[in-house]
């Protein structure tokens, strides 16, 4: 190795320094919904894979296998399929809409909200509707897609670990001038046949998560502000709690 | 003293019940936005709107219950900061949100 680490021993941060580069990436990056047909480069995609590559995992498992699509037909009979699952959905479980009845499709949503409290939370469950109405892209339009399958003989949680992939992946693109979204909703393909089949997917891999990646339309990235959260924070033998706005509360 | 009543954990909130639910809200300024439009291209939830003609043309949180989920990537792709998130989203109940205190920007410490 002839490169030297660029962070070398302990760095002293004054406070209130400005960003550096990985902080302005990190606080920077937003998720993109509008690309440019424009596809990205191959050796672009390679680097960015390889930051992936290199992601943290419990017990170094590793569990994760990329698929890359930049089949523009394949992506969109993907999106197609998307569509006509979330239609499904939404037929059984939106009361606002399902000529099934109002009250027999709430008492369906009730008890499947139950059964999936994360993937029918209120969000996702909107944007159901939305993509089976053709309001709202599930891939955005975005020229290349990569899939991250979950290899389920992962140590402890490998979920955690893809969720890491994937962070150093979105990074690094975003380093580069590219813009990503995370789309969970290719979690959906999994559940038929034709998709696991066509891609080769069988176990121990499982569809986990679908970033896309293309350059965007304007900037959409940008510091913003979000909600502060509540730290509790332990020291010296005191509890403090770090309350909105950074003022501090001792217990 | 728990976050949690069991009665919260067992109740699932329904989307469009505005009794409980609260969907993200916007602070538009109109004054500053011309009605480009991109904000509601890019707005996940579709969120946003854009009414009137010519001069009038401004963007607009859709009154029926927004699908805004406070994201601010409005804020960001804006170029004339001519809108932001001031009201988080918050589905009560059993999604209700905790430990979330006002918006701020990334601060340096």
């Amino acid at each position: 190795m002839d490169e030297t680490a660029v962070v070398a021993g302990e760095t002293e941060v004054a406070t209130g320094a400005d960003w550096n580069p990985v902080e302005r990436v990190i606080l920077e990056r937003r998720s993109v919904r509008k690309y440019k047909d424009r596809q990205v480069p191959e050796n672009v995609v390679r680097r960015i894979l390889e930051a992936g590559r290199f992601a943290p995992s419990a017990g170094n498992a590793q569990p994760w296998k990329f698929i890359v699509i930049r089949d523009r037909a394949m992506l969109d009979e993907m999106e197609r399929d998307v569509v006509r699952l979330c239609k499904v959905f939404k037929f059984f479980l939106d009361w606002r809409t399902s000529p099934l009845g109002r009250s027999a499709t709430w008492l369906m949503a009730q008890t499947f909200i139950r059964i999936k409290r994360n993937q029918l939370h209120p969000i996702p469950f909107g944007a159901i509707t939305l993509i089976a109405e053709g309001k709202l892209r599930a891939f955005h339009g975005a020229p290349t897609l990569i899939l991250l399958l979950e290899d389920r003989r992962g140590v402890s949680r490998p979920q955690v670990d893809i969720g890491c992939c994937g962070e150093n992946i979105v990074l690094a693109a975003q380093s580069m001038g590219l813009g990503t979204c995370w789309v969970g909703f290719v979690e959906l393909l999994k559940y038929g046949l034709k998709w696991r089949k066509r891609l080769g997917i069988e176990f121990p891999y499982r569809i986990c998560e679908g970033i896309c990646l293309g350059y965007p339309v304007g900037n959409p990235q940008g510091m913003i502000e979000r909600e502060v959260m509540d730290v509790d924070w332990y020291e010296d033998g005191a509890m403090r709690k770090v309350r909105q706005g950074g003022d501090d509360v001792t217990v | 003293m728990s976050q949690f009543s069991f009665l919260e954990r067992l109740s699932v909130p329904t989307y469009d019940n505005d009794e409980y639910a609260t969907t993200g809200r916007l602070f538009i300024d109109h004054e500053k936005c011309n009605g480009c439009g991109v904000c509601s291209q890019i707005c996940p939830g579709k969120a946003i709107s854009i009414r009137g003609e010519g001069k009038a043309k401004k963007a607009y949180l859709d009154e029926d219950f927004p699908q805004c989920m406070s994201c601010n990537d409005c804020a960001a792709i804006c170029e004339r900061d001519a809108l932001k998130v001031v009201v988080a989203y918050d589905f009560g109940l059993y999604y209700k949100k905790l430990n979330r205190g006002a918006f701020a920007p990334p601060r340096r410490y």
